[in-house]
């Protein structure tokens, strides 16, 4: 399975890539969502998965009976699932309100920041 | 550090420090006592003038007093200084000329606004000087280096209203301060390649540093910072440029004292990096050439003030060009005439700002007839000219002569030095009395109104620096024994006798100085043809050194906003392209380096509902970068989702499983509600052939990824962590799902930076919807704000 | 598995973080008083400061000390360290924070003090004081998360259209460059199965996983040249930086960046150093030409703040040149690394400290010509002589002129370039240092001598009929809210530049445990691990 992971990991980064060069945000955007499964399932592939049970430990047992899944990269990618959403929700609204306000979705086209036409800077003294 | 006994090294703090305190409090006592508070402020450097005086007489004996501190242990970096012959020459000068520039300045600022700022600069510039020819440790040296260079910056651009001088000031700072970083390597490297952290170290390290691998780069560098300072062509142009500076300045920095920084480090370093093929290679090609180009400039300038400033250049040359002679009598000559050249010059440059001050022009055609409003001025004036033009019984005369019998050698190289040598002090002759004899003699024109003497404090200090010129030579005896020896001794490394006096005697050299002196009144009755001649010429070329510093200036900025344009060019989509490329070529380029590609896996032994999930994600992310609607878009992101999930559920992760279906939900269905509300199409707009790049770098990042992934899962793991929660979770932290306890206890601490972005990114979403920034203003739709 | 009772002292390492969040909530709950809000911010970030300080003391005076979070045994709790080097940088951040606090008080608006500037400003000094003093990489990644954020949120507090376009270009880049440190630190966990900085340390130095530490710190290398805005990935920073509120900027510009570096050298540094001095090459050609595209960068501007953008790109090449030190061959004492790395850390806090003054101090020049362009500023050297001077210092000390502090860590980073056989990197210092040179003085002869041109000084008269929020808010450079922040941080810049071996005391010890880390291990570990 891990290995069969590595490859589903490949292919989710090679897209995410793919749609973050996009020039429109809102294709980006579906990159930063697809980016946040990527990382986690790369942490989780990380972690080995040498065992399918849950890591509960059972009633009336001190520690888990059998091996169990690895915890720690659950832990992780939890705290990392809800910070990624947690940024994406940001970014949304922020390419929300950029294309409001500055009337495009196309990065090439956000030029107030650096202005495309700023000359040169004084040559005097 | 050796502490030794004596008047000096126990003044040695106060002389130092005298200036700066003085510029601390000129601000205040030039509010209160106006121009008056020269007076006072001239005590400083007057006492410092009296402390160094003091040690004279051991100096002279060959005494090297030496005191300071540690300053910066961590890099052996001591705040300490060094008394001889050469650095005391120096110190008198810089103190005994200072004492009298701030009295100049006193009657020369009279009345301006910013006048005690202008003391303030000048006593600063002073301490900065002193300590840089004081200063042992080759640090604190090139700190006082650059402080002179600081320090000239705000005089030169004392006039700041003026274009010309902000030029002349940014120009000083560049040429002086970019030479500075050069002597800053050099410096370093004397340290650090061969532990040499002192000039006292360097003096004696004997041949060190000329025998060292290092020696041509450790040369170049200190030259760089040398020549910049003091003006060798092609980098003189900053000093003319200076001029832009009020009289007193350019009579202070750019004669006196701060453009022969650069002549004292030769002749500091001389005994040290001297007398080597290279050196008598170098220094004298650049002095002769400043020499003569800098006279020939001197004569063909109409402004007083510039015609002493190419005169200044002149006289830089020469030194250089003495200094890279390196024999016994070179050095001789090249410590009399420096001493005379600070006496004379400084003194020149304060008559002609008097000139400036009492005719209300520098112009030469516009001035004459002066000789009768200003006899103080007239009789200073000759006195300094006559020095200058090297007439006994002057000091000028005693350095001229002795500079011929260091060039009287047969060969071709001191024949054409020689030439050198007699051409540039024949036009110096000339621009002496041009400067001293012309605006006072003939009729007086009659636009010139009311010419005037401008008080005591302004003719004071030329006259006195006049008549020292010529009790120096008159008592050459105690001269040569107090100064010049002395000087000589330290700059040539060993035990020098000075014996001229002002008898002439009739051998080569003194023919030689009559050959320059009639050549040079020829060039002084034909100075108004010789100038237009000059100009002509000049403006036949059209171009030079100070036009193509200008051009340098703006091809840098041109060149830096041509290269800021390409490297950052405004566009997210070259940015994150180009950051992708990073990510790839950190990847396969350390992999490749280090042969770090995993092995060839086998292939994976799955279930068929296994194949199917991942599958399905694999599916879902080809459809989202397919998809020409949103619908498809949004229904293929949610399809891969939910199948990370699976995946997620069926390897033992309920808890991941579950909170991935809540965000992949989430998610979803805000983006759909954006992009109906934005009416915006998840088709891709890229023309083919940015498709082709972008889907390259995306698919060679994803296998990168992937390689590495293998890689590390096919080496072994370290389950420690893991089997120290389950061992625990419920023992100690009393948790049965071990997820929840890793959490919330043993790593509790990242939980809650993960809640503090989820309220920061709520807050910021808050800010990101209410503030909204109309044509007239910030308006928030907030119901609290009460909008006007 | 726990410790025992943890020393109350020990509770000085947590304290930072902890007055962060406890203000920042604090604040948040207290959205519809926005009145009181200097006044209760402003003790914070005293406070701040001052438990900062109080922990410098400690590392300083008894060494690396650790607090394991509840208790639990490293390396399975999560493990706070201060050590000399996070302390210095904690102190240095704090200083920065408090002077911009008080700056704030009089150029922020009051809408935007009500929708979260101080409490942004406190979660954005948590993350960044949390990134300083925590030893776990997972945690640190956490604060950086945090941090970045609260940069977010105070980028785009305001919301004007170049906010928006800057915040754009800011937030996708900073979001991919910190999601490349989790992807390595998810590699990381794979390698070594553990998270805490010290147990890796020890690990790594025996792992026969060579190879793979080498990719691992690749990656970590291409996030933090990216936090750190290091050529080529600096993009973010010239496209933003000058954007917001100027205090803002100054704020982002002492310390973000920072964080990047502080990260390079913790884990580059400290936890690989074989693959750092093998990717040593690559370190000294970033080094150099983000010290050149920083230097050409500032010469092509015409607006003050996006010229100080780029000489924050030099100064971060400039604090690279260590890490392009070669390997200690153990003879010479001290070795260009420990040399150069002492000059990096006293670069880089001095560059704290003198790039949050010189925005600020941008923003009250700003503020009195109603213009922030180079081409209609002017007159400020007539009009403000004390604050034009404060400014010249400032320029020279970016510079790195003497007497002021930024001469002192060029001359440790030359002194290690050229004992570490690398002259032309000190060379590059040198140039790039001459390039900012001639930017600054272009700057102070263009906006402080030249008198006000014509045309800015008839727009000045204008007044700002119906709008309600001026463009440059800020105090007069004679208003204490202003003059304060200025005249503690040239204070600074003048002491550590006059007597700078206080400071190269706490420098050569930083770098000292960076070099070798035993210090840190055992402080986390006990002295038998």
């Amino acid at each position: 399975m891990e290995i069969a992971l590595c490859f589903v990991v490949a292919a989710l980064f090679a897209v995410t890539v793919y749609l973050i060069l996009s020039k429109h945000i809102i294709r980006m955007l579906l990159g930063v969502v697809l980016l946040g499964n990527s990382v986690n399932l790369l942490i989780f592939t990380n972690g080995r998965i040498q065992s399918i049970v849950p890591p509960i430990i059972p009633e009336g047992l001190e520690v888990p009976g059998e091996m169990i899944a690895n915890p720690l990269p659950q832990a992780l990618i939890l705290t990392a699932i809800v910070i990624s959403f947690s940024f994406f929700a940001f970014l949304l609204v922020l390419s929300y309100r950029a294309f409001q306000d500055l009337d495009t979705d196309d990065t090439d086209e956000m030029r107030i920041a650096e202005p495309e036409d700023e000359g040169l800077p004084p040559l005097g003294y | 550090m050796d502490q030794l006994n004596g008047f000096v090294s126990d003044f040695g703090y106060v002389a130092l420090i005298l200036p700066f305190l003085a510029a601390a409090v000129a601000p205040l006592l030039t509010s209160v006592l106006k121009s008056h508070s020269t007076w006072l402020l001239a005590l400083a450097p007057a006492a410092a003038f009296v402390i160094f005086l003091r040690g004279i007489f051991e100096i002279a004996k060959g005494t090297v007093h030496r005191w300071g501190f540690e300053w910066i242990p961590s890099f052996d970096i001591a705040f300490s200084f060094r008394l001889d012959g050469l650095s005391m020459v120096f110190a008198l000068l810089i103190t005994g000329i200072g004492t009298f520039i701030i009295l100049y300045s006193g009657g020369y600022m009279k009345g301006h606004k910013d006048q005690g700022q202008f003391y303030s600069f000048m006593l600063m510039f002073m301490g900065s000087m002193l300590g840089l020819v004081v200063a042992d440790d080759l640090i604190t040296l090139f700190v006082f280096w650059e402080l002179t260079s600081i320090t000239s910056f705000l005089l030169i651009g004392f006039d700041h209203t003026r274009e010309k001088a902000r030029r002349g000031a940014v120009q000083a700072l560049v040429i002086t301060g970019g030479g500075g970083l050069a002597l800053l390597a050099g410096l370093i490297a004397i340290r650090e390649l061969h532990g040499l952290t002192s000039l006292s170290d360097i003096l004696e390290a004997g041949d060190a540093l000329r025998e060292s691998p290092y020696y041509l780069a450790v040369l170049i560098l200190v030259l760089c910072g040398a020549f910049t300072k003091s003006a060798q062509m092609p980098f003189h142009i900053w000093l003319p440029n200076a001029m832009e500076a009020p009289t007193p300045v350019s009579a202070y920095l750019h004669s006196a004292t701060m453009v022969k920084a650069g002549v004292y480090l030769l002749l500091r370093m001389h005994p040290a990096l001297g007398e080597t093929t290279l050196w008598m290679t170098i220094l004298p090609i650049f002095g002769a050439i400043t020499l003569v180009v800098g006279a020939l400039l001197a004569v063909r300038a109409s402004d007083i003030k510039i015609t002493l400033a190419y005169t200044t250049v002149a006289s830089l040359g020469l030194l250089v060009m003495l200094i890279g002679v390196s024999s016994e009598t070179a050095i001789i000559a090249a410590t009399l005439y420096l001493i005379a050249h600070s006496l004379f010059k400084g003194g020149l440059f304060m008559v002609a700002g008097s000139v400036d001050h009492g005719a209300h022009t520098r112009e030469i055609h516009r001035l004459g007839g002066l000789a009768r409003h200003m006899p103080i001025t007239f009789v200073a004036a000759l006195l300094c000219a006559l020095s200058m033009g090297g007439i006994t019984p002057f000091v000028g005369f005693l350095a001229k002569e002795e500079i011929y019998h260091a060039l009287e050698y047969g060969d071709f190289y001191h024949v054409a030095l020689l030439i050198a040598a007699i051409a540039g002090n024949a036009l110096m002759f000339a621009a002496a009395f041009i400067v001293a004899l012309q605006p006072f003699v003939g009729t007086k024109p009659q636009h010139i109104d009311h010419p005037h003497e401008s008080g005591l404090r302004v003719w004071l200090g030329p006259l006195v620096l006049g008549a020292l010129s010529l009790v120096g030579a008159l008592y050459y005896g105690v001269y040569h024994e107090l100064f010049s020896s002395p000087m000589a001794t330290a700059s040539y490394g060993e035990a020098v006798e000075i014996e001229i006096g002002w008898v002439p005697h009739l051998n080569l050299a003194f023919a030689l100085s009559c050959l320059t002196i009639v050549l040079g009144v020829i060039i002084y009755l034909a100075s108004t043809q010789i100038r237009q001649k000059l100009a002509q010429f000049l403006a036949a070329i059209g171009w030079g050194p100070d036009y193509g510093f200008d051009q340098a200036m703006r091809g840098l900025v041109r060149l830096a906003f041509g290269v800021t344009l390409i490297v950052q060019p405004g566009r997210l989509d070259y940015y994150m392209t180009t950051v992708m490329i990073a990510l790839v070529a950190a990847l396969f380029g350390s992999m490749w380096w280090a042969d770090g590609f995993p092995s060839v896996p086998e292939l994976p032994d799955l279930l068929p509902y296994e194949w199917i999930i991942l599958g399905l994600i694999v599916f879902g992310i080809l459809a989202v970068v397919v998809s020409r609607n949103r619908l498809q878009a949004i229904v293929s992101l949610g399809i891969q989702g939910y199948a990370v999930a699976f995946i997620f559920m069926l390897q033992g992760a309920p808890d991941l499983a579950f909170t991935q279906f809540m965000v992949e939900t989430l998610s979803v269905v805000i983006l759909a509600l954006v992009m109906t509300r934005l009416k915006l199409s998840p088709s891709d707009h890229r023309p083919l052939a940015q498709k082709l790049p972008d889907a390259t770098i995306g698919v060679l990042a994803g296998i990168g990824f992937g390689l590495f992934l293998l890689a590390v899962v096919q080496s072994d793991f370290d389950r420690s962590l893991s089997d120290f929660f389950e061992r625990y979770s419920y023992a100690i932290a009393h948790g049965r799902n071990i997820v929840n306890v890793i959490l919330v206890d043993f790593r509790g601490i990242d939980t809650m930076g993960e809640i503090a972005v989820v309220m920061t990114a709520g807050l910021a979403v808050l800010a990101l919807i209410r503030i909204r920034v109309g044509r007239r203003g910030i308006r928030t739709n907030d119901p609290m704000e009460v909008t006007p | 598995m726990t410790q025992g009772a943890v020393p109350l002292i020990d509770y000085s390492v947590i304290l930072p973080v902890a007055i962060c969040f406890i203000f920042g909530a604090g604040l948040l709950m207290m959205r519809k008083s926005i009145r009181w809000h200097p006044l209760i911010a402003l003790p914070g970030l005293v406070l701040l400061f001052l438990a900062d300080l109080t922990l410098l003391y400690r590392v300083a005076t008894q060494g690396t000390v650790t607090m394991m979070m509840g208790g639990w045994l490293p390396p399975f709790g999560i493990a706070f360290t201060a050590d000399l080097m996070g302390a210095l940088f904690l102190a240095a951040s704090g200083f920065a924070a408090l002077c911009c606090g008080i700056y704030a008080v009089a150029s922020i608006s009051k809408v935007e003090r009500r929708y979260g500037f101080f409490p942004l400003f406190f979660i954005m000094m948590g993350g960044v004081s949390g990134s300083f003093i925590t030893g776990d990489v997972f945690n640190l990644y956490v604060w950086f998360e945090v941090f970045l954020i609260g940069s977010f949120g105070l980028l785009i507090l305001g919301s004007r259209h170049e906010q928006l376009d800057g915040a754009t270009k800011y937030c996708f880049l900073n979001l991919v460059g910190t999601t490349f440190f989790l992807i390595a630190t998810g590699y990381l966990y794979g390698i070594f199965g553990t998270l805490n900085m010290a147990d890796i340390a020890q690990k790594a130095a025996e792992t026969d996983k060579t190879a793979m530490l080498f990719t691992l710190a690749a990656l970590y290398f291409v996030s933090f040249a990216m936090k750190a805005a290091a050529f080529p990935l600096n993009f973010w920073l010239p496209a933003s930086y000058h954007t917001p509120r100027f205090v803002v900027s100054a704020l982002f510009a002492g310390l973000l960046t920072k964080v990047g570096i502080y990260a390079a050298i913790r884990i580059n540094l400290m936890l690989f150093p074989p693959e750092r001095a093998e990717l040593s090459a690559v370190f000294a050609w970033v080094a150099a030409l983000t010290m050149l595209v920083g230097g050409l960068g500032a010469l092509a501007q015409t607006d003050l703040r996006r010229l100080l953008n780029y000489v924050v790109i030099a100064g971060i090449g400039t604090m690279f040149v260590a890490l392009a030190m070669p390997v200690p061959d153990g003879d010479a004492v001290p070795s260009s690394l420990s040399v150069g790395l002492s000059g990096t850390i006293f670069y880089a806090l001095h560059s704290i400290v003198v790039m949050t003054a010189l925005y600020l101090a941008a923003g009250v020049a700003a503020h009195l010509t109603g213009t922030s362009s180079l081409r209609e500023m002017g007159g400020l050297w007539r009009s403000n002589p004390l604050f034009a001077a404060v400014m010249l210092i400032l320029l020279f000390a970016v510079s790195g002129l003497p007497p002021f502090s930024g001469f002192w860590p060029k001359v440790a980073l030359v002194r290690a370039s050229i004992s570490g056989d690398l002259p032309w990197l000190a060379a590059m210092v040198l140039v790039s240092g001459f390039l900012l040179t001639i930017a600054s003085a272009r700057v102070f002869a263009l906006g402080f001598w030249r008198p006000l041109p014509p045309i800015a000084a008839a727009d000045r008269k204008v007044e700002p009929g119906g709008v309600v929020e001026e463009k440059f808010l800020a105090a007069g450079p004679d208003r204490a809210l202003s003059a304060i922040p200025l005249f503690a941080l040239t204070a600074f810049v003048i002491a550590a530049g006059v007597w700078p071996q206080w400071l190269f005391d706490l420098t050569d010890g930083a770098a000292a445990g960076i070099v070798d880390p035993s210090g840190y291990i055992s402080s986390v570990f006990g002295d038998a691990p």
